[in-house]
């Protein structure tokens, strides 16, 4: 069908083309036949003027012979009288008179025969010159001449004016007629009647007499006479060359018709009015009429013109056909993905909505059994947050696609961004029992500014893809370093996740960044995933002007490489130094262990490195009994033979001193903290080894005495925080509640914003701590109250911390929220631990 | 789809190549190399008796393509037997002119052939070899003067479709001849032959008798030196062709109050014939040469057209002659202006192929010896080669033709008896 469109429209171009082609054509067939036409016009004028130049010459050779003939008519002459008179008076060697008797068409000849002086006797007995005579006027009544013929005196091809005279018989002596011939050699009269050479090339004429004989014959007319020269070369038709004689001969005009070449001629004719019968004949080839009228170059160049066209179209019509047709492909791929979308999408929001629904319905019947409720809300939780994240995922692929994605920059924690990353991906690791590890690289510039929220996003969708498709026992490896940026205040932050995961095939490595595209495959039909990630995270990276590449191998894992300049923020920590510490670090990692020690020397300490517990204790061994103990020991937990924990107790059962050590791990350190603490570790610090969390650390262990870990679920620090939260849904606000109430958080409700208002202005000083702001809120949002409350009388109330708890959660609307004078932004659904993080960050700033 | 693209472009390049182009220079007229500068610039003229001469002029638009500055006329001029040696004598005298067999041993020509150049010098380059043999003429000095163009011969036209639609088969021989005329008699027409009478010159008479005279005399040494000499003696040769002549003219076979309304031996026969109740013409080929042009001129030929030929008169029983002779011959004025291109155009004209191409258009006989015959003279191909006579090889003079011409004439008009034409041979006015 496209190929029969295609087809169509290239015959449409042609047809278009031929169409201006022949108008071009036409066109200039139609200026060549005005041109033509004129040109004809303007001929037959010209033959006009020429006929008047040549009846003027004529008449005044006519009057010539009239003057002789009245006087002889005057006169009783003999021929030979005559003959004698005109000779006398006329002295022209080209010309002569010939006076011949009427009757016998003999008589005598001003000059003598060729070639015989003595004889001047002429005969025209012998020639059908004169007919019957009729033709010869009367004196003065018109011109009167023969048609060429030989001059019996000399040969030569002359014609004559004639008139008729009376003269005596001298043998009779009685009058007689006789007629007065003035011949003139044609080639004479030739020279007169030129045609004006510049103006028609190759033209010509000629003068026929009522018979067509010519009178005079241009060289380009054939035959003894003009309708038999017309004859020879067409044949008309009897009626028709009847007629046209018949209009040659009785006024002017022009007609064409071919010469003895077969050439076209235009032939103007226009009668000699003085003379009887003739008439003066232009003739010119058409071509010659017409020259250069004939726009070739006109032609040629519309043509080549309209190939071009017609090439250029065509290339171009193929060229967006085909890009039409991948589109529509692409289309329709896509439509395809689309439909294969929420029919995923219902598969796997009904997923975690059935498990939700289904461990909601078991919980209600077991509300007595404590520990299975317990875990019914667990995975509920757990399904609910999955949930979460695939409608954030939809709504980030919808900014996406519509190209409102933009960025908010922050100054953020790189350190904190990675510790989150940690914490994140701590659970799945657990679950999977990953081999995990996360190596950082000398990250100098520990405050940047840029979207932390899309930098994180970034970061959890690899990380999270990485874990998601390896297997249980498989390994990933998280490389962060920084590196120099060309981009000034810039650094470069280059991260790469490698596992040892299911990998993709080459087709797939195509497509992967297309939205609502998943590897078809059994194995991954049983993880849960959008199909977006991956998507969000290519778009987001070019967001952010950095790249990202990806190596993979089915069956053999893959290895994504994401780079990002990052703009280094005005803040940064501290000169971090702790010179003179002398340090122990053990791992089997040895580029953890290298970087590590790098890190650990930029601080001033000097670190030797064991890369397994054994040679960790015979290190630490040698030197307590050279008597110089390391000042802090850092262990790998998950070191083999021993691992971390076994070191820790071999090192307190063997070396009496309170040597303070920490443990390390990428994994979560609330499952090993009672064992650590009973092995003898004195803290614990996460992996990656930052140089602020190393610094802090090693000086809280050297600082002061080695203490226990802080308990995680330790909240009586927030026992008598008094929150005012605005929300007008009723059930928002009950849970929120709740869950401040929790942890000793007491709460006031603001129904929607002016309430919020209102009770601000009300208020005494102190009476809230912070205010939670719910952003839509009927009578007035949260944003404007919020710039209300900034703008009230008191500096407490107008100064309080307000922190948005609102579901529009996209960097801009937390921008919007930061922008109308809020100090922080909480996403619905809320999760509790950031409730409690936030809170305390308030808490901590309103100290400092 | 690449296919008609590919087609559209070389078309269109085609057109626009075509469009662009300049057009080629006419190929040059066979393989005829030109002797003198293709740019000369001069006149030739051509004079003779032919009113029209499109034959000719056909050719000096060949010469063109060759030497396009070269301007070629052809001239009839008034009397031009009579005036021909003034006219060569004259200032503005041709470079070619017509000559004629019977100009030979005239008197009247001498000044005319004083004129002649020796066509057959080897410096000329011109092919005679082309032309058979019996129609050139050789001096006594082994010089050519004038060299034929075209062949004469005399015959009859016959309308074939006439023929046919009487279921009628065209005579090749004597009682063939009387038996058609009969049957066309018959069938109403009032005269199955038909041809000029109104004076001797190519009257029908004189074609009819003149062949049989020929053959008379081809054997016969001493009856043609006679007969050259004007002996009386030599009318009895006459007398056969006399009685064959009036026994058509007797039997009304041929009736010469319908032919004395043909006004003229050209123009007027033709026409008369194209009215197609003419079964036989009696004509010369010279005639013949004028029917392709007045076929369109003739608006009873043009309603009617019909087929005709050319064929020998059958008046005995072995069928008619074939009378090859020199019609129109061509000399060069040696005291001409431009002589070298005069003589360029007869090393043009004098070969086999424009010769043939002239008698071709001029619907004559050729006079070379690729004597391939057109339609229309076709019959004569088939005359067996013993009945080819050329006058000229035989040794007849003009003067004896005029003779036979005469006697012709005044016994078919009834002006004379066949004794008494016969008795006055020699004297015949």
């Amino acid at each position: 069908m496209n190929r029969l469109k295609t087809s169509w429209m290239v015959v449409a171009n042609i047809a278009l083309m031929a169409a201006i082609l022949v108008f071009v054509a036409l066109y200039s067939r139609y200026e060549k036949n005005e041109n033509a036409r004129s040109q004809v016009e303007h001929f037959v004028n010209a033959s006009m003027a020429m006929e008047r130049v040549t009846e003027n010459y004529l008449e005044g050779e006519q009057g010539i012979c009239d003057n002789w003939a009245q006087y002889i008519n005057s006169r009783d002459l003999t021929l030979e009288e005559a003959a004698a008179y005109i000779s006398a008076t006329h002295a022209r060697a080209d010309t002569s008179a010939h006076l011949i008797d009427a009757e016998t068409l003999t008589g005598c000849s001003t000059r003598p025969k060729l070639n015989s002086p003595e004889e001047y006797a002429v005969s025209y007995a012998r020639m059908d010159l004169f007919g019957d005579g009729g033709w010869i006027a009367d004196l003065g009544e018109a011109i009167n001449i023969t048609r060429t013929y030989t001059n019996p005196m000399n040969g030569e091809q002359s014609l004559a004016f004639c008139n008729r005279i009376v003269v005596r018989d001298a043998a009779s002596g009685e009058r007689k007629q006789a007629l007065l011939l003035r011949v003139i050699p044609t080639s004479k009269l030739e020279e007169k009647w030129v045609f004006p050479k510049e103006e028609y090339e190759d033209e010509d004429f000629s003068i026929i007499d009522a018979d067509s004989n010519y009178v005079i014959r241009g060289r380009s007319f054939k035959s003894s006479s003009f309708f038999e020269f017309y004859k020879s070369y067409n044949q008309p038709g009897i009626a028709a060359q009847n007629q046209l004689f018949s209009d040659i001969m009785s006024g002017t005009g022009s007609f064409t018709m071919l010469d003895s070449r077969g050439r076209e001629c235009v032939v103007a004719h226009t009668p000699i009015t003085s003379t009887k019968g003739w008439v003066l004949l232009s003739f010119a080839p058409v071509s010659n009429l017409n020259a250069d009228t004939e726009n070739w170059i006109l032609i040629g160049v519309v043509s080549f013109g309209l190939l071009l066209l017609l090439v250029t179209d065509f290339l171009y019509m193929h060229s967006a056909n085909k890009k039409l047709r991948v589109m529509a492909r692409e289309a329709e791929a896509a439509n395809r993905a689309k439909t294969d979308f929420l029919s995923t999408m219902s598969h796997d929001i009904r997923t975690p909505m059935n498990a939700i629904i289904g461990l909601t319905a078991i919980a209600e019947k077991n509300l007595g059994d404590q520990e299975a409720t317990a875990d019914h809300l667990r995975k509920i939780s757990l399904a609910g947050h999955h949930l979460l994240t695939l409608i954030n995922d939809i709504l980030d692929i919808s900014k996406v696609e519509s190209g409102k994605l933009s960025l908010s920059p922050i100054t953020f924690s790189i350190v904190e961004t990675v510790e989150n990353l940690v914490n994140l991906s701590q659970p799945m690791i657990k679950e999977k029992n990953i081999v995990f590890s996360f190596r950082v690289n000398r990250i100098e510039k520990e405050y940047l500014y840029a979207d932390q929220l899309r930098l994180n996003q970034i970061y959890i969708n690899i990380l999270s893809n990485a874990i998601k498709y390896t297997m249980p026992g498989g390994r990933v490896s998280v490389d962060l370093r920084e590196e120099k940026s060309e981009k000034p205040g810039c650094v470069k932050l280059v991260y790469r996740v490698a596992d040892t995961g299911i990998g993709m095939s080459p087709e797939f490595l195509e497509k992967m960044y297309q939205p609502f595209s998943r590897q078809t495959d059994s194995r991954v039909n049983s993880i849960q995933g959008t199909g977006l990630g991956l998507a969000i995270t290519r778009q987001m990276v070019e967001l952010m002007h950095g790249t990202i590449e990806c190596q993979s191998e089915l069956e053999k894992g893959t290895t994504f490489t994401i780079s990002l300049d990052l703009q280094v923020a005005e803040k940064q920590l501290e000169e971090m130094r702790i010179d003179g510490v002398d340090a122990l670090i053990a791992d089997d990692d040895p580029i953890l262990l290298e970087t590590a020690a790098d890190t650990l020397a930029s601080l001033g300490v000097r670190a030797d490195q064991a890369g397994s517990g054994l040679e960790a204790l015979e290190m630490i061994r040698r030197r307590h009994e050279a008597g110089n103990d390391y000042n802090v020991i850092i262990l790998d937990w998950k070191m083999p033979d021993p691992d971390g924990m076994e070191t820790i107790r071999r090192i307190r059962a063997d070396i009496d001193a309170p040597i303070p050590i920490l443990l390390t791990s990428a994994y979560d350190w609330s499952d090993i903290e009672e064992e650590a603490k009973a092995a003898g570790a004195n803290g614990f610090i996460g992996k990656p080894l930052f140089r602020s969390g190393l610094y802090e650390k090693i000086n809280e262990l050297l600082g002061m005495e080695v203490k226990a870990v802080e308990p995680m679920d330790d909240y009586s620090d927030l026992a008598g925080i008094n929150i005012l939260i605005a929300e007008d849904n009723d059930l928002n606000w009950e849970i929120i509640s709740t869950m401040l109430g929790m942890f000793g958080i007491t709460s006031e409700r603001a129904e929607n914003g002016r309430i919020c208002v209102e009770k601000m202005a009300q208020a005494p000083e102190g009476r809230y701590d912070l205010i939670f702001m719910d952003v839509q809120m009927p009578e007035m949002n949260g944003l404007d109250a919020t710039r209300q409350i900034r703008k009230l009388d008191h500096p407490w109330a107008a100064s309080i911390p307000i922190i948005a708890m609102t579901a529009d959660a996209f960097s801009e609307n937390v921008a919007e929220c930061m922008q109308a004078g809020m100090n922080g932004h909480i996403a619905k659904p809320v999760d509790l631990k950031l409730v409690v993080k936030e809170i305390r960050r308030i808490k901590e700033e309103k100290k400092s | 789809m690449k296919r008609i693209f590919a087609v559209i472009l070389s078309a269109l390049f085609a057109v626009v190549f075509a469009a662009c182009a300049s057009p080629a220079r006419a190929e040059t007229a066979g393989a005829f190399q030109p002797r003198l500068d293709p740019d000369t610039s001069c006149e030739i003229t051509v004079i003779g008796s032919y009113s029209n001469f499109e034959a000719l002029e056909a050719e000096f638009d060949r010469f063109n393509e060759i030497y396009p500055h070269v301007e070629l006329t052809y001239l009839k001029p008034d009397d031009y037997n009579n005036l021909l040696g003034m006219v060569l004598e004259s200032s503005n005298a041709p470079q070619i002119f017509f000559s004629f067999p019977w100009m030979y041993g005239n008197e009247e020509y001498l000044t005319v052939f004083e004129h002649m150049e020796n066509l057959a010098d080897p410096q000329l380059g011109l092919d005679l070899e082309c032309i058979r043999s019996n129609l050139l003429q050789y001096d006594a000095e082994g010089q050519v003067l004038t060299v034929p163009v075209f062949a004469r011969n005399y015959g009859m036209l016959v309308n074939q479709d006439l023929f046919e639609k009487e279921g009628l088969e065209i005579p090749t021989t004597w009682s063939a001849l009387l038996a058609v005329c009969e049957a066309f008699q018959s069938k109403g027409y009032p005269s199955p032959m038909m041809g000029y009478s109104a004076d001797p010159s190519s009257c029908l008479m004189s074609i009819l008798v003149y062949p049989e005279v020929v053959a008379a005399l081809a054997d016969r040494p001493e009856a043609l030196q006679a007969a050259n000499g004007m002996d009386p003696a030599a009318g009895e040769y006459m007398r056969p062709g006399l009685e064959a002549m009036m026994q058509l003219i007797g039997s009304g076979y041929i009736s010469l109050d319908q032919c004395a309304q043909i006004s003229d031996n050209y123009t007027q026969v033709i026409l008369r014939f194209f009215e197609g109740d003419v079964p036989m013409m009696i004509c010369t080929a010279d005639t013949v040469s004028g029917t392709g042009k007045r076929e369109s001129q003739s608006e009873a030929f043009s309603r009617n057209p019909f087929v005709y030929s050319f064929h020998p008169i059958p008046l005995s029983e072995e069928g008619g002659y074939f009378i090859d002779s020199p019609s129109v011959e061509f000399s060069v004025n040696k005291t001409c202006d431009n002589l070298d291109m005069a003589n360029e155009f007869m090393r043009f004209l004098i070969t086999r192929d424009e010769l043939n191409s002239m008698a071709s258009v001029k619907r004559l006989i050729t006079p070379t010896k690729d004597l391939s015959f057109s339609a229309v003279f076709e019959p004569f191909g088939l005359v067996p080669a013993e009945r080819v006579l050329c006058p000229e090889t035989i040794g007849i003079t003009d003067a004896l033709f005029v003779q036979v011409r005469n006697a012709a004439y005044q016994v078919g008009t009834g002006a004379a008896s066949i004794d008494e034409a016969v008795s006055q041979y020699g004297s015949l006015k």
